[in-house]
């Protein structure tokens, strides 16, 4: 049973938020430009990407049909509506991060900027392959497995990185570096898009790629399964023992994720908000604690590939504004501080990444002591190994976590990850890369110029009018 | 108590978390924090707002963390809020003229906060939605 709102409390207006005419809330300060430098600028949010869809001059980013992104390529008007839409998007979910600076500890900015441009020379080729293996249809279908699965990587962050960073930011670094030109690559640059899509397409089944062109939705789970799912479920106080092992349990869980994939966001995936009958909002969130493709993982050893959270929230409770579930994967909400207002949830685990679902498990909140110290254990230990590392290490390990793990959910769904590896040196880094390597950090270009031409949305150039969706590289100087 | 520097808040929290102020330079800083068994003792100031530094320092029981940068959709930003750690980030002193700023930030601004903080009592005040303030 739901608890219920303390006296005084906010009163929840988050439903308002799916009303037709409502515009959201506004969760930062900033706004955006990017290619649009002769018009007003844009805020984050619904009205944001409501601003965005007003200004593009194809229908990509409004519904699309099954037949749409059955077709074989974009038009070139098409390509820079993704480009506009998704260097918004990008701006809208990592904006902020721009502020991030130094970490102290992983070269993050290098390893980023390194891995985009690896993937935008790399993924087409595996792109294509994969779907001259399984058919356009077998490419959305590949997405449409997450609708009956949890603890897989075919999800939000994944699905979304394929585009926005292989393609959008991946351009964008290499454009920045001078190393391309706008019109450069335009065929591969479809290869990307089209894969993204289908796959995203695939998953979603509502005509939408994008979680912010659904008032941040991703509520793709089909209702019988949602609810096989939410049986598990163990109710609490806010403030018990039971809630606070939950609590404890999920963050420990979340920080280790995040750490056994290079303090990046693709260890985390949420899904929903999906409304319960009892008034109550569910977030299904998979931690990745251990993705043993990595040679560091060895320290999480014993655990298992994902934990997956059934975390209910009691939106009275918090006087819940507006909640998103961006298309990083990430839950936001106002008010900032959900966690107080969980009244219930479960944790289920995953063994390995192919387990079966019928194998997917359930573990009581007062047994997952023994996994909280395993976890903990696997944490103290990733950080002692990774303090030790050289910073060429960990930049090409930082490559790895981005450039094999974005687009490997999809390789092992196609069943072609040991063919790559075999026949198309999946884990080798492009010698121009390996060049790169040396030429970032001159000028502060990976750790201020970079980062501000991707966030800030100033880099994304667009495809000129003479673009031929042939054009791949010419001769450069 | 005077509010003697500002932040982003991560989440909006009543906890309001005392210490001492323990800067953080290097990964062998919070092994050796850690490993000294005074952790609960002290809020930790940090360059950076990535998460991965302060690891086990959050799995541990860290009370209250600060930032010299970063915001709070950064990891760091949510990992605090799951942990439920009142963190400040992007901290600037309040009388101070240097500023955050992205990529053209001195070190100066750095070592200018690190002088003034560390070894100083302070208490978080993160109740706001927004801002996270620094008394002392």
């Amino acid at each position: 049973m739901a608890v219920t709102a303390k006296a005084g409390s906010e009163k929840s207006e988050w439903k308002k938020r799916y009303e037709p005419n409502d515009t959201g809330l506004r969760f930062q300060d900033l706004k955006y430009t990017g290619n649009f430098t002769d018009l007003e600028p844009v805020p984050d949010g619904i009205l944001g990407d409501r601003m965005m869809k007003a200004r593009m001059r194809s229908k990509v980013i409004e519904k699309v049909t099954k037949q749409d992104v059955l077709k074989g390529e974009f038009t070139v008007d098409e390509l820079n509506d993704l480009n506009d839409y998704l260097a918004w998007n990008i701006w809208d979910v990592l904006v902020m991060r721009a502020t991030e600076g130094v970490s102290g500890m992983i070269p993050r900015q290098e390893y980023e900027m390194l891995s985009f441009m690896q993937e935008f020379y790399r993924y087409p080729e595996f792109m294509r392959r994969i779907t001259d293996e399984v058919g356009a249809q077998g490419v959305m279908d590949i997405g449409a497995s997450a609708r009956r699965e949890i603890g897989t990587k075919v999800n939000c962050v994944h699905d979304w990185c394929l585009g926005a960073v292989a393609f959008a930011m991946g351009r964008c670094g290499l454009l920045a570096l001078e190393v391309i030109k706008p019109d450069d690559y335009v065929e591969e640059s479809n290869t990307i898009l089209k894969f993204m899509q289908r796959v995203l397409w695939g998953k979603r089944q509502d005509g939408w790629i994008l979680n912010s062109q659904d008032r941040y939705r991703c509520t793709i789970h089909e209702k019988d399964f949602l609810e096989s799912l939410v049986t598990h479920c163990e109710n609490f106080e806010p403030g018990s023992e039971k809630h606070d092992k939950f609590v404890a349990f999920n963050a420990a869980a979340e920080l280790l994720a995040f750490f056994d994939h290079y303090d990046c966001r693709l260890g985390l995936g949420d899904t929903g908000p999906y409304q319960m009958p009892d008034g109550r909002i569910l977030i299904v969130r998979d931690l990745f604690v251990n993705e043993d493709i990595y040679h560091w993982s060895d320290v999480c050893e014993g655990l298992p590939h994902c934990f997956t959270m059934l975390v209910l929230v009691d939106p009275e409770l918090m006087g819940l504004k507006e909640i998103r579930v961006n298309d990083i994967s990430t839950s936001f909400t106002i008010p900032k501080n959900y966690i107080e207002a969980i009244t219930g949830g479960a944790v289920l685990v995953r063994e390995q990444h192919d387990t079966p679902m019928g194998e997917v498990y359930a573990v009581g909140i007062n047994d997952i002591a023994k996994h909280l110290e395993k976890i903990q254990q696997a944490t103290f230990n990733m950080y002692k190994k990774t303090a030790k590392m050289s910073r060429h290490e960990l930049c090409l390990n930082g490559i790895y976590s981005y450039y094999i793990e974005m687009i490997l959910p999809h390789m092992r769904k196609a069943g072609m990850y040991d063919y790559f590896n075999k026949e198309h040196d999946f884990w080798e880094i492009d010698q121009r890369v390996a060049n790169y390597y040396y030429e970032i950090n001159k000028r502060n270009f990976a750790q201020a110029t970079v980062p501000l031409k991707v966030f800030s949305g100033a880099g994304y150039l667009p495809f000129s009018k003479k673009a031929d969706l042939r054009q791949s590289k010419y001769f450069w100087s | 108590m005077t509010v003697i520097a500002e932040g982003y808040n991560t989440f909006n929290t009543n906890k309001k978390p005392s210490g001492t102020v323990k800067y953080l330079a290097s990964p062998q800083d919070v092994i050796k924090l850690i490993q000294g068994g005074k952790l609960k003792e002290h809020i930790l100031l940090v360059r950076g707002g990535t998460t991965t530094f302060l690891a086990p320092a959050l799995s541990m029981g860290a009370i209250g963390v600060i930032t010299m940068s970063g915001a709070p959709e950064s990891h760091l930003g949510i990992l605090t809020r799951e942990f439920q750690i009142p963190c400040v980030m992007t901290v600037n002193l309040n009388d101070s003229k240097s500023k955050y700023v992205p990529g053209e930030t001195p070190d100066s601004h750095f070592q200018e906060i690190i002088q003034t903080l560390e070894g100083k009592k302070v208490t978080l005040d993160c109740s706001d939605h927004d801002k996270g303030r620094i008394s002392a």
